[in-house]
């Protein structure tokens, strides 16, 4: 608890404010010039809401907290020698060969222990939370609706029109998404098929007040929008393209990105695109009885992993990877212990994963900390409150000022640097992606710096803020690339601290937290 | 447009019993609410029964055939009998293609039920439940079969004794792990369900785990109550059916210990009935009554639970249903003869779901499927797959908690229709009208439009035929213009008297495709609009 407080008080938000040293980053390094969209206008949002509750400490496993998993969940985990190494802390499921490349290539960010205050740990009713950003009950728009709202206060009436000829968001699928219901009507628009052509009649009553007249004027306006959207979905699809060969036709996932690839690079103006994958309620069968590497939940995680990482890449073969960024949420992650059905039941908080190539950092927060006694119910607590997420994704990707922001959510917004990197003027000299960090940050004891360098000399120093040097991290010959140094800061009191790395092509500084 | 939370007017919530004029109208409101659609002559003897006689007739479960085996993969049971007392083949692969055999047979049986309901609450109310307890297909068709039969048996039987039968249905059991809760590792799904969606339901959160009408305590106590059930049978080559038996052992042995919102009583260890005395404790609490009165009153009258509506309506039914001990014949009774389930305000107060699209473009014609029996089922499966793509496959809910239209506020059932399902419907009206039908082995399926309109009150009359369609179709009266529209569509633009002409040839030769095929195609043509006009998907 002690942690608890002191990380939600102090250190996040110390993280998220600007370094005293910032600017240290910038000497030396090479003039380019590279084609940044400033312009959040263009910028799309990818969300893939993983249905019915994903068992986190399966997907991102604390490496450091393996001996007591073992106690509470030995017939779900995954034995060791199968997980794949991220860090020395932290491992992803076997399946997840896809996100790990990512990761190593710098477009994956894992955010540990997002939640929300006194989770609530019915589907529903936790699902309408992450939908709303809100834990009042009575709130019944989407967090994205309510930001729309305030952009575009008479949706539907009027709309499509010149200034805004295609939807606002876009649901793959035959539903529309609560994350966007507005106050009138839902913002997203359900597209299961962006290639069909689409004429529907409407006639129509006039909405006389009645419950009647405002479906009349409900399906009416449906009607008419949907012959126009299509119109415009359909030539964006047909426009678009997608180069990369990594989907698999077999995963749904898959080819719903691909078709978002599209309609994004045939140049539908639309912000939001919204997946769903069903399945992650496993309270049987998780695993295989038989083998723990294999089972449902084995099968959704590579879908996912599968899927992102070849959207990812074909973004990037489009050369539209810097206006596209995403992210994955579930409504609970399960709890520790496992049950004898080989599955989890409902828990608490769980990773989010972002992807994009303006992502700031590979790992926000630290691995949680797993009791070595089995107590039935327990689960991760919360570390991050995902509507902070919500908020500085806000911030940093539609580049919506701080002012509009707080009034969107109930809570006092922490900011986090999420998907920043990106947003630095054409005038900048340096991509955001090849500056130092350190992760996760803030730390317990073990982290890892990862760097980019010319093949030179390098020598990363630990210090003080006092600026006294506390450690030396690596002091060797390095080939040019990114490199990752993993160390260990066992013992050291809670604080703030600098990790410099030193090279001939320049000096890097970058801030850290270290927490008990 | 205006909010829904702003609209007004005089709404009687009144539930003393109707006393107004008793006409089609009425009628016809009672029976699109509790049928998938009714026929034309269905409502006219409706207003000559009166509405005392009306509900007495609805609310009756009728008997119902067997699912019938027809598809060549199924080879235990002989084609045209039921497979469901059948076992299974040993071999997996046979076994795997005889489940889908009855699993088709099951949803061939569940859509024929509706389409053949006649003047009965019964199906209406089976998808009530269906919805409620939102378990998904078994994977054992004779465990399904074995679960729809239990939603019919109970469609308007006792609620308590419904959650006791429903709580060791193999299906159940299966659904939400109660077949693998055991004492050496409870699993709370069951337990937490329950609660939140099948009883007591969850109020606001008001302290950690704490959710105003039971705590995570209640269900972790709940948990070890349910434990020591499995089931047995499932895909066997020697057991005729699936069962959930009880294992002492498998029993948690304690005392469980209920929070306060169960007055922290606590529950001595029972054996297998023990689950009985947990589901007496809950149904102690009378906030039971309200939450499935407020369910019922969602699915039958409108979403929008004003303060009124909650003083008013709500509290009333649940008295009734305490007065009663949760028979649930009496509750709805009470409903559909009181003067609030007339009032005009909900007239076409709830968006169609898509099985009320789909049965609701075949029943008011009678239309049913009269081919060979493989031909008939693969016809009713192929309209199952119509309702799924426009958002409910019947078998298989989206979650535990049902479909969202029904449960998910503000926009409730206008989540049924988006850009994409509205284009499903539409393309259904179309192809059961205007195209070659539902093709099956050959055979092709459409709306049946010369039953429909032999049956009107005066079918030579083209203004009557489309009086009355709107009767039939309609929840409000279209406007001039838009009748006006469909007569002409009837009469192709030709004066009134063409289509008496022509009508009254078809009539006195019916049998000759020359007169009928002109009279059938213009009512095909007035139904094509008819299914696709917003108004129509509303009831």
């Amino acid at each position: 608890m002690k942690r608890r407080s002191f990380l939600k008080n102090m250190t996040l938000a110390s993280v998220a404010a600007p370094f005293a040293l910032n600017g240290m980053n910038y000497q030396g390094v090479a003039k380019k010039l590279f084609n940044y969209s400033k312009s959040a206008e263009d910028r799309v949002l990818v969300i893939i809401r993983l249905n019915g509750g994903n068992d986190g400490l399966n997907t991102v496993i604390p490496l450091d907290q393996y001996e007591n998993l073992l106690l509470q969940r030995p017939n779900v985990i995954i034995p060791q020698p199968n997980i794949i190494q991220v860090t020395p802390e932290i491992g992803f499921h076997p399946v997840m060969t896809g996100m790990n490349t990512m990761f190593n290539e710098g477009t994956l960010t894992i955010i540990q222990n997002v939640g929300y205050p006194e989770q609530n740990r019915s589907h529903f009713r936790s699902m309408d939370i992450w939908s709303t950003g809100m834990l009042d009950v009575a709130e019944t728009r989407g967090w994205l609706g309510r930001y729309f709202d305030g952009v575009y206060p008479n949706y539907p009436d009027g709309y499509p029109n010149a200034t805004n000829p295609d939807p606002f968001a876009i649901s793959m699928g035959y539903e529309v998404s609560s994350t966007c219901q507005g106050l009138m009507a839902n913002f997203s628009h359900a597209v299961s098929d962006p290639y069909a052509a689409v004429n529907l009649v409407n006639t129509g009553t006039a909405n006389d007040g009645s419950y009647y007249g405002s479906h009349m004027e409900y399906l009416s306006i449906l009607i008419n929008q949907t012959n126009q959207y299509a119109d415009t979905i359909n030539a964006a699809a047909n426009a678009g393209s997608s180069l990369s060969t990594l989907y698999d036709t077999n995963n749904p996932l898959a080819m719903q990105l691909r078709n978002v690839a599209k309609m994004i690079s045939g140049g539908l103006k639309t912000k939001v695109y919204i997946l769903n994958v069903d399945g992650f309620d496993t309270h049987d069968s998780q695993v295989s009885s038989t083998s723990p590497i294999t089972g449902n939940h084995a099968d959704l995680l590579k879908r996912l992993s599968d899927a992102v990482s070849a959207f990812q890449n074909d973004l990037g073969l489009l050369g539209i990877a810097n206006r596209v960024a995403g992210f994955t949420f579930s409504e609970f992650g399960r709890q520790i212990a496992s049950n004898a059905s080989f599955g989890t039941d409902h828990g608490d908080a769980a990773p989010m994963f972002l992807f994009g190539s303006c992502i700031n950092s590979g790992i926000i927060g630290p691995n949680p900390v797993i009791s070595n006694a089995v107590n039935a119910q327990d689960a991760v607590p919360m570390q991050i409150d995902f509507r902070d997420v919500y908020a500085s994704i806000l911030k940093d990707w539609f580049e919506v000022p701080e002012s509009e922001i707080q009034p969107l959510f109930e809570q006092t917004i922490t900011y986090y640097q999420v998907l920043g990197a990106c947003n630095v003027g054409l005038d900048e000299l340096v991509d955001e992606r090849d500056k130092g960090i350190v992760y996760p940050n803030p730390m317990l004891n073990n982290a890892t710096v990862r760097f980019k360098c010319q093949s030179e000399w390098v020598k990363i120093e630990l210090i003080d803020s006092n600026g006294r040097t506390i450690k030396q991290l690596y002091d060797s010959n390095l080939a040019q690339g990114i490199h990752h140094v993993p160390f260990e800061l066992h013992g050291l009191k809670a604080g703030n601290y600098f990790v410099n790395v030193n090279k001939a092509s320049g000096k890097e500084t970058i801030a850290l937290v270290k927490i008990d | 447009m205006i909010p829904d939370n702003n609209v007004v007017g005089e709404v009687s919530t009144n539930m003393d019993p109707y006393i107004g004029a008793w006409t089609k109208e009425q009628a016809a409101h009672l029976l699109r609410r509790s049928t998938f659609g009714p026929t034309f002559q269905q409502i006219t003897n409706a207003v000559a029964a009166g509405m005392n006689a009306t509900v007495t007739n609805l609310l009756q479960i009728p008997a119902t055939g067997l699912p019938l085996s027809y598809d060549p993969n199924e080879t235990i049971s002989t084609t045209g009998s039921t497979w469901i007392n059948s076992v299974y083949p040993s071999d997996v692969t046979s076994a795997q293609l005889h489940e889908n055999a009855r699993i088709k047979s099951l949803g061939a049986w569940l859509m024929k039920r509706i389409n053949t309901e006649n003047t009965t609450i019964a199906e209406k109310m089976c998808l009530f439940w269906q919805n409620h307890f939102a378990a998904t297909l078994a994977p054992d068709a004779r465990a399904s079969y074995t679960y729809h039969t239990l939603i019919r048996t109970h469609a308007l039987g006792n609620f308590k004794q419904f959650v006791k039968d429903m709580t060791i249905d193999p299906t159940m059991l299966l659904f939400l792990n109660g077949a693998t809760n055991t004492l050496y590792s409870p699993n709370e799904n069951y337990a937490r369900e329950i609660l939140e969606l099948f009883t007591i339901g969850k109020g606001p959160q008001i302290g950690p785990g704490d959710y105003t009408n039971y705590t995570e305590e209640d269900v972790a106590a709940g948990a070890k109550v349910f434990t020591g059930y499995i089931v047995e049978g499932l895909r066997s080559t020697t057991l005729t059916s699936v069962v959930s038996t009880y294992y002492d052992l498998l029993h948690d042995q304690t005392t469980k210990q209920l929070s306060v919102h169960f007055g922290n009583q606590t529950i001595a260890a029972n054996g297998a009935t023990e689950y009985a005395d947990y589901i007496d404790l809950i149904f102690q609490q009378e906030q039971v009554a309200h939450f499935i009165s407020t369910k019922l009153y969602r699915y039958f009258v409108n979403y929008d639970i004003t303060t009124e509506v909650q003083t008013n309506v709500i509290t009333i039914m649940a008295q009734t249903m305490l007065d009663n001990n949760y028979e649930i014949l009496p509750v709805l009774q009470q409903l559909f003869k009181s003067q609030h389930f007339y009032d005009i305000a909900f007239r076409g107060a709830i968006i169609r779901n898509p099985l009320e699209v789909v049965f609701g473009m075949f029943n008011p014609s009678q239309s049913v499927p009269n081919f060979s029996l493989a031909t008939n089922s693969d016809m009713y499966i192929s309209m199952y797959y119509y309702a799924q793509t426009m958002g409910q496959a019947y078998g298989t809910p989206p979650s535990v908690a049902g479909w969202i239209a029904y449960y998910q506020a503000p926009a409730f059932s206008k989540l049924w229709v988006n850009s994409t399902t509205i284009k499903s419907r539409f393309d259904l009206a179309n192809y059961i009208t205007l195209y070659t039908g539902i093709p099956v082995n050959g055979s092709n399926f459409k709306v049946d439009a010369l039953t429909l309109v032999n049956g009107l009150s005066a079918p030579n009359n083209a203004v009557a035929v489309i009086d009355d369609l709107c009767t039939v179709f309609f929840p409000k009266a279209l406007s001039v213009s838009q009748k006006t529209l469909l007569k002409l569509i009837l009469t192709g633009g030709l004066p009134d008297f063409e289509w008496t002409v022509d009508y009254d040839a078809y009539a006195a030769d019916p049998t000759n495709a020359a007169v009928s095929n002109p009279v059938k195609s213009k009512i095909e043509q007035v139904l094509s609009r008819i299914f696709q006009m917003p108004e129509f998907q509303t009831i």
